[in-house]
């Protein structure tokens, strides 16, 4: 295991294996607070992706003095709360009208 | 083996164990808790990757911020204590199918690739650099961000609050309409 802090493939499985356990939050969880936790899960595998590379390949992306893996990674942790607030909104909407926030009883718009 | 790579080793460890237990508990409670789990893997896995910065924004604004308002709204989730452990698995079949197929295709096209020309990670201040990025090339993007931002609020806090009366709405379209 030695090594493994410089080796890139780690962090992509790592984000990759967060992203799909926020998939399967966002897909399988009724609640929508647990979906959303699922799609905050999701953004946190891309938003390390960014970093990685950013980190451990030097040299290959152009211009890497303007850090533009961490200048994304900090954008997408931006939307991320701008999310949660909308998110937030939209829980208490619903939750106020229909007492309930579980997404599968939120049918209004079924056709 | 370095204390760099425990650190890294033990920040895996942590964030896929929260991160299960954040797709899989049935209690959204200790979903929500266990999600602390992964997003402070995730900041720590930023400062093992040099990323300072980005390391305190992750805890101060995920850790400190989304998590108050996911488990303000953990409250409004109904009978939380009552569920047991897949006792609802047959919701989760298609969803973990579809998840693990995703994971087993990425795994292999990231090994299949070649990564010979990594680099060590840099243990630089990254702020002042950020800083000059975001004044810099990504000006605009800023800009971009600071008006989604704000319409983003602006927008919640009309949706969150108590729908207006009608009557009151349309008393005011008619004194607009006479001004």
């Amino acid at each position: 295991m030695a090594g493994l802090a410089t080796y890139l493939p780690a962090y992509l499985i790592f984000a990759l294996l967060l992203f799909s356990f926020g998939l399967i939050a966002a897909l399988a969880r009724r609640s929508a607070i647990g979906i959303f936790m699922g799609v905050e899960l999701m953004l946190n595998g891309a938003a390390l992706n960014f970093v990685a590379f950013q980190a451990l390949r030097k040299g290959v992306i152009a211009n890497d003095s303007w850090l533009h893996g961490h200048i994304f990674s900090l954008f997408i942790i931006v939307l991320a709360a701008i999310e949660a607030a909308v998110a937030l909104a939209i829980v208490l909407r619903v939750f106020g009208s229909r007492q309930t926030i579980d997404a599968d009883r939120a049918d209004q718009l079924r056709g | 083996m370095a204390v760099s790579d425990l650190f890294v080793a033990f920040c895996f460890l942590l964030g896929g164990a929260a991160a299960f237990f954040t797709a899989f508990h049935p209690n959204i409670l200790y979903a929500a808790i266990s999600l602390i789990g992964s997003l402070v893997a995730v900041a720590g896995l930023y400062g093992a990757l040099g990323a300072d910065f980005l390391a305190a924004a992750q805890l101060i604004i995920y850790v400190g911020g989304i998590l108050i308002v996911i488990l303000f709204a953990v409250m409004m989730s109904e009978d939380i204590y009552k569920r047991r452990f897949f006792e609802g698995a047959k919701k989760y079949f298609l969803p973990a199918l579809a998840a693990a197929i995703t994971f087993a295709g990425l795994v292999k096209i990231t090994l299949s690739a070649d990564w010979s020309g990594a680099t060590k990670p840099d243990f630089e201040p990254t702020s002042r650099a950020m800083g000059w990025a975001l004044v810099g090339p990504y000006a605009l993007v800023f800009q971009y961000v600071v008006v989604v931002l704000l319409s983003g609020l602006i927008g919640a806090v009309i949706i969150a609050r108590p729908a207006l009366k009608m009557k009151k709405i349309d008393e005011d379209l008619e004194r607009l309409g006479e001004d």
